[in-house]
């Protein structure tokens, strides 16, 4: 799904008002702030870091306040299945008999955190092998990307589901296969910068100056290219957190007494002929704003990391 | 033209050869490794000689490069994927009855976008930073966030249990016909496939359109009297299409991707619940064959994009020689 990305990385309007600000200062403030400038003038982003932040401590710290049990099932406790929401069970509970709040809290707990991993080892390797193939180009770009153009040919969902019927389901395992099987849209990208960027004045000066390529990649080209790692970084968390619900909702996902919103979703979406709507909405409106404000703050992030916006 | 066509088929041929080195090396990095058909065969209760006599009877013993070899031969020349164990079948019979059914869905979900995004995509770039495009772009964004089984459990909520009109599931007999002979069942899968791809496809109209309309031409278009609609159908529709055809080409797999997913949301038994299913029992041929067999597809589907993106800009096959 990283391919989508070329769709959502649109132009936006350039916040002018504040390139104005800095001019009108007449002092050298640091990139770094003018960057941050730009992106707390977004209030959209604003708001989408609030609510992941929100998210996070309500995952994180919300089971130490709202203490449920998430590892019995109500077998041994009473009978206490697919009940409406209450004062005892504020969301309901599911049909295991698990509280729902909590549930949520506690499969958001390792949607949010195998997202993050995933999305790390995504765009690491997809980086590295990008800034090889772009920087080094000739033999190694071709083969490296005839190599990605079969990874590519191959629909990621079907990757992902051999995979893990090949491996094993445990949570390190997914965490890695997600990984792995999801850097090859960034590794485009990272690549077509790397090439454009060694094509640039400075590269070429510095490659003048006598500079070793490993030099000019970790001087020049890896932090020039900055912007699209953060950026591309952001889509890849939201990408990862969407792959791991899916395959959630196949049934490939975190194994049972563990859970994740999409195994969540895939148990509501069972009851949902009979109309116990609090085992899918709270969970489904939850998921889909965590997605929608990571989106929001890459777009953000994007524009504050667009160079022609930041005077120097 | 000729050569240019010839140089990208070479080129997807050692992609091919590179997607059948992957596939086939995955076996190997399971826990029986490329034994684990011998367990389904003799079952759980097999003696170690045993085992090691299946293997010694299907050359499971031969070198890596001599089976690789072994399998391009099986694939290329006897056009054989491989044999299900588990289903006791050859996975080209498995695959066979299922894939019409899955091309039925994604096909008529692809037309369907195509008919919709455009347009759609156009008009947004033409009426930029109206409250339409505002209103398109936000459900779009929404539509990124949700995940293709949750619109799928949400149209299924409205349209089948909340308002009670249209069928859950297609039928579930497996004719390939199904889709003219009871058109009911497939409206829901079809409208979530299709919204999917219309969130992504049209966001993606609107861009390449938006970068035509700075061109100079269009100014010129413009200048020398074009009426609105000629200069947007004319000059920017025609330019714009270059990405799209392109775009189309690498998104097929998304769709059959997607389809796997709706597929198991409205029990409609087609490649995508077969895979799963195959993948959950361990039935590893077929997981591959399928692997291979929509990978081929897609490779099919980049080559005949860029076959149609070289008759319509000459510059890409020259510009293909550099590459």
């Amino acid at each position: 799904m990283s391919e989508l990305l070329e769709t959502r990385a649109l132009p936006q309007e350039p916040a002018t008002e504040n390139v104005a600000d800095f001019e009108a200062s007449g002092v050298v403030i640091p990139m770094w702030r003018q960057r941050l400038g730009i992106f707390l003038h977004n209030k959209l982003a604003n708001a989408s870091v609030l609510f992941l932040i929100l998210t996070v401590l309500f995952c994180f710290v919300g089971p130490h306040i709202y203490h449920t049990n998430q590892t019995n099932q109500s077998a041994a406790l009473s009978v206490v299945w697919n009940q409406p929401p209450s004062w005892h069970h504020l969301l309901g509970t599911d049909s295991s008999g698990f509280d729902e709040l909590g549930r949520i809290m506690y499969g958001g707990e390792y949607s949010l955190s195998l997202g993050i991993l995933a999305g790390v080892i995504t765009i690491v390797v997809g980086t590295i092998y990008g800034m090889i193939s772009g920087f080094f180009g000739g033999v190694m770009d071709t083969v490296l990307m005839r190599i990605l153009d079969a990874l590519l040919s191959i629909p990621l969902l079907f990757l992902l589901i051999t995979l893990i019927s090949v491996f094993s389901r445990s949570t390190v395992f997914l965490i890695v296969i997600i990984g792995v099987t999801g850097w090859f849209g960034n590794a485009r990208i990272i690549r077509g910068d790397a090439l454009l960027i060694k094509k640039l004045e400075y590269s070429q000066s510095a490659t003048a100056m006598g500079a070793s390529k490993w030099h000019i990649i970790y001087r020049h080209v890896f932090p020039n290219s900055m912007s699209n790692i953060v950026t591309v970084a952001t889509f890849s968390v939201a990408d990862a957190i969407l792959f791991l619900s899916t395959l959630g909702f196949l049934g490939l996902g975190i194994p049972a007494p563990q859970t994740d919103w999409g195994t969540m979703l895939q148990n509501g979406a069972v009851q949902q002929p009979n109309g116990y709507w609090w085992e899918i909405y709270p969970t489904a409106l939850l998921f889909v704003l965590v997605i929608v404000a990571i989106t929001y703050v890459g777009e953000a992030l994007r524009d504050a990391f667009e160079v022609r916006l930041i005077k120097r | 033209m000729f050569t240019y066509v010839l140089r990208r088929l070479a080129q997807s041929l050692l992609v091919l050869i590179i997607v059948m080195l992957i596939t086939f090396s995955l076996p190997y990095f399971e826990v029986n490794g490329i034994m684990a058909p011998a367990y389904v065969v003799l079952g759980t209760h097999a003696t170690p000689q045993s085992i090691h006599a299946w293997g010694e009877a299907n050359g499971m013993f031969h070198p890596y490069w001599v089976r690789f070899w072994g399998y391009l031969d099986q694939v290329f020349v006897h056009f054989n994927l491989g044999h299900s164990y588990k289903q006791n079948s050859s996975v080209w019979g498995i695959i066979s009855t299922y894939v019409p059914r899955t091309i039925w869905l994604a096909v008529s979900s692809l037309l369907l976008t195509i008919l919709i995004a455009i347009p759609m995509g156009i008009f947004q770039a033409e009426r930029r930073n109206t409250k339409f495009d505002y209103a398109a772009t936000g459900t779009a964004f929404i539509l990124y966030g949700i995940p293709a089984f949750l619109l799928g459990i949400l149209m299924l909520q409205f349209f089948s249990f909340s308002w009670p009109h249209l069928p859950a599931s297609p039928p579930s007999g497996l004719a390939p016909w199904a889709m003219f002979t009871d058109p009911l069942g497939f409206i829901l899968p079809v409208i979530t496939l299709t919204l999917l791809s219309i969130a992504f496809l049209s966001r993606f109209m609107r861009s390449a359109v938006l970068e035509v309309l700075v061109q100079d031409y269009i100014r010129t278009a413009k200048a020398k009297g074009c009426s609105n609609t000629r200069v947007l159908f004319r000059h920017a529709f025609r330019n714009a299409l270059g990405p799209i055809v392109i775009i189309l080409g690498l998104y097929f797999p998304g769709l059959l991707g997607g389809a796997v997913v709706i597929e198991s949301v409205f029990n409609y038994s087609g490649l995508g619940i077969q895979i799963v299913t195959a993948a959950t029992t361990l039935d590893i041929p077929t997981v591959l064959g399928i692997t291979l067999l929509v990978s081929i597809l897609t490779l099919i589907g980049n080559l005949m994009a860029d076959v149609v993106l070289g008759i319509v800009n000459p510059r890409i096959r020259v510009e293909g020689s550099t590459r």
